[in-house]
């Protein structure tokens, strides 16, 4: 249907657009920016490549990574994965499990596969219910204001738009990863090893060899390991081929991300990107704030900036991690106060009886002179749960005595955030270590 | 010097005034409390709350001019400790060793330790670690391992057997670490330089306090001897057990009748059901956990029973009979239930007051049997004071904790702390658990008049798997005119941990907007709290008589 828009800043012509919104790409970011977008009157329209659990240039699916290949079938998988701890600590508990306990690996892939197929048709209902036009297809851009997406079946379409979203994602390919706070990472490291993991730690792959039954793998430290499967998790790149941005004069970083201000605008002031394709901070709760920020931009009526401070986050390792606002080393660099960092390493309950050598570790970063708390770690079982919680207090500003005088709820093992009282260091701000 | 003491304290109650607002500092010791000075109470000043039921006639001979004075106990006007406590669980030990630390001499007297608590039997630790939160909370560690193991089919797990469960040894292991835990309470007392004096401690008087035919004298007594259990007085009560009990039986009740619908029924009605048994409870009223969010105390009765708890409400048990099989009846206002092999009463508890000497020394009680104390935890007497359970204000360890460090610290440290009751997070740990911060709907109504509610009510993630019917429900509580978030409640899946960073932020004076600026962690349960948008009611009653069929109503505007 043909509407009459008037292009922005232009020549003051009026033109007719297809949509006042065409979004490239289905998944945590696209969907909210699009389905918000209709919630604020806009037209929109959204396209996405058919849905498979393995992504490439021409498979992805509605509800995108998170709900295809992230974070919900890796928290099923952790889910899955978890019962066998959970089976062993039981057995100081009294539990007797006589007999065999096997794991179906298919059964479990059946189910997650059954679970994110379902949530691929919500998404696809979202979408609906929000009056948003969903293609089937691969999107690409021919000019700022045009989109052609090859549909699957087999047409190739072209679709004028007042504003394109490109919401693309990213893919599994290998790059530098970004670390955590360093004390952190020793805990994670550990535990894992604890519970059975062989870390090669300083290792690289130099040759991977197919043998009979398997494969067979060579590091640069001389050692040969045989195994079923080689999996490569060493970072993810943002999916802008295929789009024709070149052509189109949309501007990247060098490592391909889509060059976005601080509303998610591109160098094309009708060209807007949010999600992994930015590479800013690409979790989905992130994703959605990008999205939710640009639709109330564009059609809400209000200029409204994503906000990336104190962004919590969460490793489903098993026991997992989470953590809030500075790590110890950031917090060092950027405060111009000295800070002081409170630490507690506890067996929990829970393992006092199954006698799991584990502990777990909490951390706070406080600044010494404004007594602001800057920041929250913690390595250890329902983490992620308890940070939610410290993530909202941080976006009060919460100090140290806000949190100390917080009465715990006992027994848990979040209380321990509101009993750490003796610092255990205090950091200047060019990294001098002060025993307290 | 007596003399101006007490016309010090007629003058300040004239003024409405309490209390003098000064740290105590040893050893000009000026106790302004009007009990113990003035002839006649204040007419001015408001009674607080628990004050309210005080009166006991015999206290009036309290009040002679000699307790206006110091008691002397030595020539010199030295006690053999600045300060005793009675009761060496949470609070007493919080209290003693914060004291200690800061320079008092302190002795803190205790009862042998037993699982079952008596008049002659208790422990270094108290309820708490004893016969309270962490037993019950290995319990519940224990009997969650059945529904794992149920969750865990849909997640690719079979056992070519049942997985059995052996009571025993839950108890024995339970038993094991209370033992380490009271040998860490031991330790923690000596570093810190507490005496630790075994036996029923009662009191003298006002400085002296007896263990074991041995006198102690003491500048300050500080009790903190905590609660028990009780059981109604109805006919074959000797048949029921309590909680001290259930956390330590020979063997797993078969059938077990729980009365009671409070926190601890509940929470055992959840460790027995988790293990195998039939479980029923007998609840006086029509739902469970009375003072608990009203949606709250639904949806945890709809789960407790889709777990397979059965549930009799507006039932009253009036005799236990025993037959001949050695089972137990109930019979009730509704009938009989028959065949338990135990009957558990989780009806209440009752401080420990009895027979410690409060009643010669002249210290106040209310008609439950609490002390009563001020808002330092000072009672009516100027050198006794209580922390805990015992004063029955709000009973949860970390509350004593509070109670025993503020003491402490404004007594002996020259500080000027009250312990703070407001916004006390609290959890249950039914299975599944609840955890809650703030004010009710229904409280929040009465107190704002304008309030905008939040709920969600969803299938976790992991139920999506397991195909149990486990959901989860999230409440916030909005005041509107201000936007601040007065309540929080909860019920799934970790709720008790999410709730603890929650109660900062409550406790901070989080505003809606701030939950709604978090950025939520996923895949968790706790985003849910970040990321309701819409409210689900908004009530406008400010101004307006709120009438009892509106309060929980969902039919508001």
């Amino acid at each position: 249907m043909a509407r009459k828009m008037l292009v922005d800043g232009g020549d003051g012509m009026e033109v007719e657009f297809d949509y006042d919104l065409f979004t490239i790409g289905a998944g945590s970011g696209g969907v909210r920016a699009s389905r918000m977008s209709a919630g604020h009157g806009a037209k929109v329209a959204i396209c996405e490549l058919p849905f498979h659990p393995i992504s490439s240039e021409k498979l992805g699916g509605c509800g995108g990574t998170c709900v295809i290949r992230g974070c919900v079938p890796k928290k099923i998988l952790v889910y899955g994965s978890s019962f066998h701890g959970e089976f062993e600590d039981s057995k100081n508990f009294g539990w007797d499990m006589p007999g065999e306990i096997t794991f179906d690996w298919k059964r479990l892939i059946e189910n997650k596969t059954k679970e994110i197929t379902r949530l691929n048709g919500v998404y696809k209902r979202i979408l609906a219910n929000a009056g948003v036009t969903l293609f089937e297809g691969a999107g690409k851009i021919i000019d700022p204001h045009t989109v052609e997406v090859h549909l699957t079946t087999g047409e190739i379409k072209r679709f004028t738009t007042k504003h394109i979203l490109i919401a693309t994602g990213s893919s599994a390919v290998l790059l530098d990863i970004p670390g955590f706070d360093d004390e952190m990472r020793g805990v994670v490291a550990k535990n894992l090893e604890g519970r059975g993991v062989n870390l090669h730690p300083s290792t690289n792959i130099i040759k991977i060899e197919k043998i009979e039954g398997g494969l067979k793998v060579y590091s640069d430290r001389g050692e040969e390991i045989e195994t079923d499967v080689v999996l490569m998790a060493v970072g993810r790149k943002p999916n802008t081929t295929g789009l024709n941005l070149n052509a189109v004069g949309v501007e990247l970083h060098k490592d391909g991300a889509i060059k976005v201000d601080e509303y998610s605008q591109t160098n094309i002031p009708s060209i807007w990107a949010v999600g992994d394709v930015t590479n800013r901070i690409n979790l989905t709760p992130v994703a959605l704030m990008e999205g939710t920020c640009l639709a109330k931009t564009l059609f809400g009526g209000e200029k409204i900036k994503p906000d990336y401070e104190n962004v919590p986050c969460a490793v489903f390792s098993i026991p997992p991690l989470s953590v809030v606002g500075l790590s110890e080393q950031e917090a060092v660099s950027q405060t111009e106060n000295d800070i002081l960092v409170f630490t507690s390493s506890f067996t929990p309950m829970k393992n006092t009886i199954s006698g799991r050598q584990e502990k777990t570790v909490m951390k706070l970063i406080v600044d010494a002179k404004t007594d602001k708390v800057l920041g929250a770690a913690m390595c250890g079982p329902d983490a992620p749960e308890i940070m939610q919680g410290i993530a909202v207090a941080l976006k009060c500003n919460a100090t140290k005595a806000q949190l100390d005088s917080t009465v715990g709820i006992h027994p848990s093992a979040a209380e321990e955030f509101v009993t750490m009282r003796t610092a255990t260091r205090r950091v200047t701000p060019d990294g001098q270590v002060i025993k307290v | 010097m007596a003399a101006a003491r007490c016309a010090f304290a007629a003058a300040s109650s004239f003024f409405g005034k309490y209390y003098l607002r000064r740290p105590l500092h040893s050893p000009r010791l000026i106790s302004v409390s009007p009990w113990t000075c003035a002839r006649t109470r204040p007419a001015v000043s408001p009674i607080p709350f628990h004050f309210s039921s005080w009166l006991i006639g015999e206290r009036a001979s309290s009040y002679s001019a000699d307790t206006c004075n110091v008691s002397s106990v030595a020539a010199d006007g030295s006690f053999d400790f600045e300060l005793i406590t009675i009761g060496a669980g949470s609070g007493g030990v919080r209290a003693s060793r914060f004291a200690a630390n800061l320079g008092a001499k302190v002795a803190v007297v205790e009862l042998p330790f037993a699982t079952i608590s008596s008049d002659q039997t208790g422990g270094l630790g108290g309820t708490c670690v004893i016969r309270g939160c962490v037993p019950k909370k290995l319990l519940v560690y224990g009997s969650k391992f059945s529904h794992d193991i149920e969750e865990s089919r849909g997640f690719g797990w079979s056992f070519e057997s049942e997985p059995k469960h052996d009571w025993a040894t839950l108890i024995a292991q339970k038993n094991a670490e209370l033992r380490r835990l009271l040998g860490v309470y031991k330790n923690i007392l000596s570093s810190a330089g507490v005496t630790i004096i075994e036996g029923r401690g009662k009191i003298v008087d006002k400085h002296t306090v007896e263990v074991n035919g041995k006198k102690y004298s003491a500048k300050r007594i500080l009790l903190a001897v905590g609660g028990r259990a009780v059981v109604p007085d109805i006919p074959g009560k000797e048949f029921a057990i309590t909680s001290d009990e259930a956390l330590d039986l020979p063997s797993q009740p078969k059938k077990i009748g729980i009365v009671g619908g409070g926190y601890i029924a509940l929470e055992f009605a959840g460790i027995f059901n988790g293990l195998g048994s039939e479980v029923h409870v007998f609840i006086r009223g029509n739902k469970v956990l009375r003072g608990y969010d009203e949606e709250i105390r639904d949806f945890l009765a709809d789960q407790m029973t889709l777990r397979g708890i059965n549930f009799h409400f507006e039932e009253s048990p009036l005799a236990i009979e025993k037959s001949s099989d050695g089972l137990l009846s109930l019979r009730t206002n509704k009938g009989m239930e028959r065949s338990f092999s135990h009957i558990l009463f989780g009806t209440g508890r009752r401080p420990n007051t009895k027979n410690l000497g409060l009643e010669e020394a002249g210290v106040g009680l209310d008609e439950n049997g609490a002390i009563v104390v001020d808002e330092y935890s000072r009672t009516n007497v100027d050198s006794i004071w209580a922390v805990g359970d015992v004063t029955n204000r709000v009973n949860l360890t970390p509350v004593a904790l509070m109670e025993g460090g503020a003491f402490a610290r404004t007594v002996f440290g020259g500080e000027d702390i009250k312990p703070d009751h407001v916004n006390v997070a609290t959890a249950v740990f039914t299975q599944p658990p609840v955890g809650c911060v703030g004010l009710t709907e229904e409280k929040a109504i009465e107190k704002y008049g304008d309030i905008d509610v939040y709920t969600t009510n969803f299938r976790p993630m992991k139920a999506t798997l397991s195909g149990l019917p486990d959901r989860t429900l999230m409440k916030i509580v909005v005041d509107a005119t201000t936007d601040k978030v007065i309540g929080v409640h909860m019920c799934g899946d970790d709720c008790p941990e999410i709730t603890q960073g929650i109660a900062i932020a409550v406790n901070a004076g989080v505003t809606k907007a701030q939950f709604d600026a978090t950025v939520g962690i996923h895949p968790t349960s706790a985003e849910e709290l970040v990321t309701m948008r819409t409210p689900t009611r908004k009530i406008r009653l400010k101004g307006t008589k709120v009438p009892e069929a509106v309060v929980g109503s969902s039919q508001i505007l």
